[in-house]
């Protein structure tokens, strides 16, 4: 008898299956994959995402599969001067915990299916054509090389990140935009990059970030306007990326970078942040991760969202036998709290940092010396380090928001 | 690679790889490998000739983890592969160590001087050198200083995705697969408690006795590379060995000469063991009254 099916072996359902085999459930792993490999996703973990890493008890996972800890977070950009750049401490936000975490997603996946495994779990790799039906008594198919299979769990989890695969057939809509686009590689060799260091900057017609992972190996994205969106397709796409890392306010104009190899593969996409339009869950079915709603990833909060929602999610299956839409109310409450955060802090985010040209260089300049001289204008940064609940509330009103473009426009 | 098979000695599980027929070989893996260390030269051996047995010694791989500091004494460790060997039925293997296993070998070589055929020892050199190390010594082998407080070692090892862990490991060795084997239940405890019950300033108190020579014909070997072990090691190791004593110093390895250096380990060991003759135990006169 299979307690619970989850689909999409993912950080957010990877980590759940490890929780719920642990915790003495029946678990069945559905991953599309036929083997974990690199597909360019979200690689960084904040402090209190890693927090609730541990709570899950996946956290080794991570340091095993890749995780390097990021320290400093260098103010590298085209609206501040040499003599102004700062080096943002990122290792005190939260007690114990450290600077956020940097790590090959993959491979981290791939150790918690493997751990999930370990508890009594079973993975299902090669998994296509899944479909699900909510209901009081849910149905899973599937099919692999093997043939079709089903199974009628007491309960699915949907993790099948930005697709929405599940929540589209259990009838969730979502409220979706796109600010930009945005790509991603691996690169390694890059060694003459402070490895405690990240950069995350504008410059030109790009929004750069590079997430260092230890040992001259660092992910790099890119967010860019959506009016030239195939600029890194094609053939040349990979040296054109790396070559967009030749900027002005990175150090010897950002050698270091565009002197680093590929060491996977370019992906592109549009930046698409979703939020449901009703609770994320029907009868029988929850959705977890990117899959329940999602912010911009200019945040860097997906992971870390996913990994939050594996853990309530996991404490109220584990914790009592009522598993009706009901008792997963806590669940729905505090997420929608979370997003509506998260969706506002990303706003005003990308409106500030993921904007081109000299209007909005003008307005990133006069934003900075605002901040500077009102240390408390910073607030929607720290939603990168502590978990939206904890960042203070002015920082969520519309009156901050207009204030802050009112008097930087 | 075959499977592992796994023998009860000692109050613990021994896994072990078995390949090969003819005279037995040892294979002895140090911090924090297991038999996997020896993956190279598994096949080499049992090709030239040799049975070849790769136990994952106590604390590490598949092999028992237990918690107590107490259960890492050199000594018990010694009596894992004694008991091992006999119940394996042999009588008189080769030992080959590296790392902390070669510690065991010449433990093993000058405790069981009729158990032991040829020994060849990777890295580390006798534990009489050891004994009173250099500071140049002292100073490359603090991280044993940092290994010794339990549950604190740990938890600095661990926190922030295993930062010190990895600073400490390197590229070196399996360093990919060595925080993988770390994160298994027990196991950080287990490999630290080699260290916190051999290598504590505590243990370097203890009044030395002197060290039973080695008899059997013995193969040093070290690389150049070696940033945790220095040279002074081995080369101090010959007055302490009775029978032949030959040094080979491999300049294309660091510290994991067996990962290093595969083949020409190899070469080495298929070379050495089962050429040469041991000394003799010397026969005390017997005294007259």
């Amino acid at each position: 008898m299979t307690d619970v099916v989850i689909v999409g072996g993912g950080i957010a359902g990877a980590s759940a299956a490890c929780k719920l085999s642990a915790g003495g459930l029946e678990v069945v792993l559905l991953e599309k994959q036929q083997a974990y490999h690199d597909l360019v996703r979200g690689e960084w973990l904040a402090p209190w995402g890693i927090r609730e890493a541990q709570r899950l008890g996946v956290y080794d996972c991570f340091g095993a599969g890749g995780a390097w800890e990021i320290r400093e977070w260098m103010t590298w950009d085209e609206a501040v001067d040499d003599d102004e750049v700062e080096a943002v401490d990122m290792t005190g936000f939260i007690p114990g915990i450290g600077g956020p975490m940097s790590f090959p997603h993959h491979a981290v996946c791939e150790l918690m299916a493997a751990q999930a495994v370990g508890s009594g779990a079973r993975l299902v790799m090669d998994a296509s054509r899944i479909q699900v039906t909510a209901g009081r008594e849910p149905v899973v198919t599937y099919r692999t090389p093997e043939g079709e299979h089903e199974i009628r769990p007491r309960m699915v989890l949907g993790a099948t990140g930005r697709g929405c695969t599940v929540g589209r057939q259990i009838g969730v809509t979502m409220r979706n935009s796109m600010h930009h686009w945005g790509g991603g590689m691996m690169v390694e060799g890059l060694d003459s990059w402070p490895a405690d260091v990240q950069a995350m900057g504008t410059e030109g017609d790009v929004m750069f970030m590079v997430f260092p992972q230890g040992f001259g190996r660092a992910r790099l994205y890119l967010n860019f306007p959506a009016e030239n969106k195939l600029r890194y397709r094609g053939e040349g796409g990979v040296e054109r990326f790396l070559a967009a890392f030749e900027l002005d306010c990175l150090p010897d104009r950002g050698k270091a970078v565009t002197e680093a190899v590929p060491a996977g593969p370019l992906s592109v996409w549009p930046s698409v942040s979703s939020v449901p339009e009703g609770p994320p869950l029907a009868e029988g079915v929850v959705l977890i991760g990117d899959e329940a709603g999602n912010a911009d990833t200019v945040l860097g909060t997906g992971l870390s969202c996913a990994m939050r929602d594996s853990r309530t999610v996991c404490d109220i299956l584990l914790g009592s036998d009522d598993w009706s839409p009901a008792a997963f109310d806590p669940y729905v409450r505090e997420r929608e709290f979370r997003l509506d955060r998260l969706a506002f802090g990303a706003d005003i985010v990308s409106r500030l940092h993921v904007e081109f040209g000299e209007e909005a260089v003008e307005r990133r300049r006069r934003a900075r010396r605002l901040m500077a001289k009102n240390f408390a204008a910073q607030v929607t940064g720290l939603l990168n380090m502590v978990a939206p609940e904890d960042v203070p509330e002015f920082g969520f009103s519309e009156f901050f928001a207009e204030r802050l473009f009112r008097e930087t426009a | 690679m075959t499977e592992k098979k796994t023998v009860r000695v000692n109050d613990v599980d021994i896994a072990y790889v078995d390949e090969g027929e003819g005279d037995p070989v040892i294979l002895l893996h140090g911090y924090p490998d297991s038999s996997y260390l020896w993956r190279h030269q598994i096949p080499a051996l049992a090709e030239g000739g040799f049975r070849v047995i790769a136990p994952d010694l106590r604390g590490f791989g598949d092999s028992s983890k237990p918690q107590e500091i107490e259960a890492y004494g050199m000594q018990t460790i010694v009596n894992d592969i004694v008991a091992l060997t006999s119940k394996l039925g042999i009588r008189r293997p080769h030992v080959v160590g590296h790392d902390w296993g070669a510690a065991i070998a010449w433990m093993y070589a000058f405790l069981m001087p009729r158990r032991i055929d040829h020994l060849a020892v990777l890295s580390v050199g006798h534990p009489g050198v050891f004994a009173r190390p250099s500071i140049e010594q002292r100073a490359a082998s603090w991280y044993m200083l940092l290994y010794q407080f339990p549950g604190i070692s740990e938890e600095l090892l661990r926190r922030n995705g295993w930062r010190l862990f990895k600073e400490i490991m390197g590229r070196d060795g399996d360093h990919d697969r060595y925080l993988r084997d770390m994160a298994r239940p027990g196991a950080l405890t287990a490999g630290l408690n080699w260290y916190r019950a051999n290598r504590s300033p505590e243990a370097e108190l203890r009044p030395a006795r002197p060290f039973p020579p080695v008899l059997a014909p013995t193969l040093g070997i070290w690389g150049a590379g070696d940033q945790a072990l220095r040279e002074e090691g081995m080369l101090g190791s010959a007055k302490f060995v009775k029978g032949p004593w030959r040094y080979e110093r491999v300049e294309e390895a660091g510290h994991w000469i067996p990962l290093d250096a595969p083949e020409v380990v190899s070469k080495l060991l298929l070379g050495f063991l089962g050429t040469e003759d041991s000394a003799q135990a010397e026969r005390r006169p017997r005294r007259r009254l």
